[in-house]
């Protein structure tokens, strides 16, 4: 059965036969990476030991050493948590919905998705770990036969959900990824040279050999873990609201969160993908199977979330003022709008709501450079969209009193930089050792190149 | 599979050769004792009759783990530690859907994942039973088992359904 259309043009480019996809994928996997790739290292070594020595404060000295307080009880550390999180969605949102759709164009794309999503959710866990105060305690929260009564844990919080649902999450990310990777493994292994390559392969490919009994349990298990990931994918972020919406803080108590929060998450994911992948074409070439058409179809699936993103805000405005409630008013009005946080207010604004809406232009969405700065641009308004949910509702709680502007110390901006050197560790090596994209994935779409335009090496379907 | 103790084996280039020799040679009832493809060609699993259970499996996980999970809570909550929060009941059965779904979806993720393990037996440290190291590239193979077929009868089909190669050989 084709689900393609003609509407979409070739998902591969360049009369591809089948043992070239294997030599282009691969061709990079162990190969000696270019200077770039060690600067790269460099740098985010860097980012990393800043970021270790920041933990080892955090540990040795405890969250005092933040600048966190009781009227601002979450700061950069929550701020960094759902933004690294949201961005973990995309890997889920690429691979799993499209999949689900059936839509063939995903097949270049989603393997970098679901490693930025596994890297992501990876830096996420971090913060929820070490904001506990004591992390060395952290089974605490897991529902366990326990010495402590056993005293159970409180079922009705969104803190134990968040905590349950971002382990399954990373469970079945990980394991969606892994299992995604399986043939293409075997593949590196059955074309290796060198001894040690086929001996680190043949490990990782877990005895595949490509049977009919194996592609039709794998093709199963595929659809049983998408299936189960998409409510997944809508609930841990929906949970992640509910830490915030289900407090009785002003700017929190909102039913809007949840898709709000789902939506947001997704625009971020695909906004990361699209940096990644201008750089994976750029730098490996895969032109013919990252092509143009990939960013379009991205670039227009960002300008609808960023309606969407738009709406929530302006619902946001508006309910403050349709509700009458003095609270959610002054706190809308007076310390998001304008007041002391308007410029991480308006910074979100425009970069979620304003700038996508460039899209809508064939000529951006054809220009890379721009839409590479537009992708950045969209990470940086959803990093201000956390920041002014978090920080303005407790800087100005209901007693002027407990008011305080929060700034971070450079010890949570150790921690936040030391996020991002791991994510860009865990992205370097993916570069190195991974096949980027889904190898067995792309060639079964040939045929429906050579189906819908008359490319490729395959003789016409006759059944 | 089982692996057969001497394979025969006919190699094709691409999808619709191997399709079409796949029909020739079940309409002269020569079932292949397996297929090896470098992506999951769908017609074939069809043909073969192939057809995952692994989905009804995993209902059947959720099923009973949202049992136990359901039980679980009303153990822990209601019957050996029970705390008042907020006046809610004890078994706030509503607040506790959320958290059921979550494990429901932790409980099916583990057990379809172990399940495929052992059912496709992909395991880490598995030593693969390689047939033609081609598979996993861009060649298409049809093996039959030498015991269990008219060897002359097989090969002259394999030769009428133009494989490109036949290839005899002896396996574990």
């Amino acid at each position: 059965m084709s689900y393609a259309t003609e509407v979409r043009g070739p998902l591969v480019l360049g009369n591809k036969k089948l043992s070239q996809v294997s030599d282009d994928i691969i061709a990079p996997v162990g190969a000696q990476p270019g200077k770039w790739w060690y600067a790269a290292m460099f740098v985010a070594s860097l980012m990393l030991v800043y970021g270790a020595y920041a933990l080892y404060i955090t540990f040795t000295v405890g969250i005092g050493s933040w600048n966190v307080n009781n009227s601002v009880g979450w700061g950069w550390e929550i701020v960094n948590f759902v933004w690294w999180i949201g961005i973990g969605h995309a890997g889920t949102a690429f691979s799993i919905f499209l999949l689900l759709l059936r839509q063939t164009w995903r097949t270049s794309i989603n393997r970098a998705a679901e490693a930025m999503t596994v890297a992501a959710v990876l830096c996420a866990a971090l913060f929820p770990l070490i904001h506990m105060g004591r992390p060395w305690l952290f089974f605490y929260i897991a529902p366990y036969p326990n010495t402590r009564g056993p005293l159970w844990v409180n079922y009705n919080s969104p803190l134990f959900w968040d905590f349950m649902a971002i382990s399954a999450y990373l469970l079945i990310s990980a394991s969606f990824w892994y299992l995604g990777m399986i043939p293409d493994f075997a593949t590196i292994r059955d074309k290796a040279t060198t001894k040690m390559k086929k001996t680190v392969y043949s490990i990782l490919s877990f005895g595949w050999t490509g049977s009919s009994r194996e592609w039709m349990r794998y093709e199963g298990t595929g659809m049983v873990l998408g299936g189960i990931a998409a409510v997944l994918v809508v609930s841990v972020h929906s949970i992640v609201s509910t830490d915030f919406a289900s407090s009785v803080i002003p700017g929190w108590h909102t039913t809007l969160f949840p898709p709000y929060f789902v939506v947001g998450a997704i625009f971020s994911g695909f906004a990361m993908v699209m940096t990644l992948m201008i750089l994976i074409r750029k730098i490996y070439k895969f032109h013919d199977y990252v092509t143009d058409r990939h960013f379009d179809a991205i670039a227009r699936i960002l300008v609808f979330i960023s309606l969407i993103m738009g709406t929530a805000y302006l619902t946001e405005l508006f309910v403050a003022w349709y509700s009458g409630n003095e609270y959610e008013g002054f706190l809308i009005f007076k310390n998001r709008v304008t007041g002391t946080y308007a410029f991480q207010f308006w910074a979100m604004f425009i970069c979620n709501a304003i700038i996508p809406q460039l899209f809508w232009s064939k000529k951006i969405r054809q220009n890379l450079t721009i839409a590479f700065v537009i992708s950045l641009v969209i990470n940086l308004g959803m990093w201000y969209e956390r920041f002014n949910i978090i920080v303005t509702s407790l800087s100005r709680s209901y007693l002027p009193s407990t008011w305080v502007t929060y700034h971070p110390s450079y010890i949570e901006v150790g921690i936040y930089l030391g996020t991002i050197g791991l994510f860009t560790t865990a992205v370097l090596l993916f570069f190195r050792y991974i096949p980027m994209i889904a190898i067995h994935e792309v060639k079964s779409v040939l045929k429906h190149n050579e189906r819908e335009h008359g490319m490729g090496d395959l003789k016409p379907d006759e059944q | 599979m089982k692996t057969a103790k001497k394979a025969i084996i006919g190699v094709f280039s691409s999808e619709d050769s191997l399709m079409d020799a796949l029909c020739r040679l079940l309409a002269e009832n020569l079932e292949p004792a397996e297929i090896y493809t470098p992506y999951p060609v769908h017609e074939a699993l069809r043909l073969l009759k192939r057809k995952s259970k692994i989905s009804w499996a995993a209902w059947f996980f959720g099923f009973f783990g949202g049992i136990a999970v359901l039980a679980f809570l009303y153990y822990t909550a209601v019957i050996d530690w029970p705390l008042n929060y907020g006046g809610k009941p004890f078994n706030a059965f509503p607040s506790f859907i959320t958290i059921t779904l979550v494990l429901i979806i932790l409980i099916v993720t583990i057990l379809t994942l172990l399940t495929f393990s052992v059912r496709a037996k992909i395991y880490p440290f598995k030593k693969a039973e390689i047939l033609d190291e081609r598979v996993t590239n861009d060649k298409f193979i049809i093996v039959y088992d030498a015991e269990k077929v008219n060897r002359d009868q097989v090969v002259a089909s394999l030769r009428e359904a133009e494989a490109e190669e036949i290839i005899e050989k002896q396996t574990v």
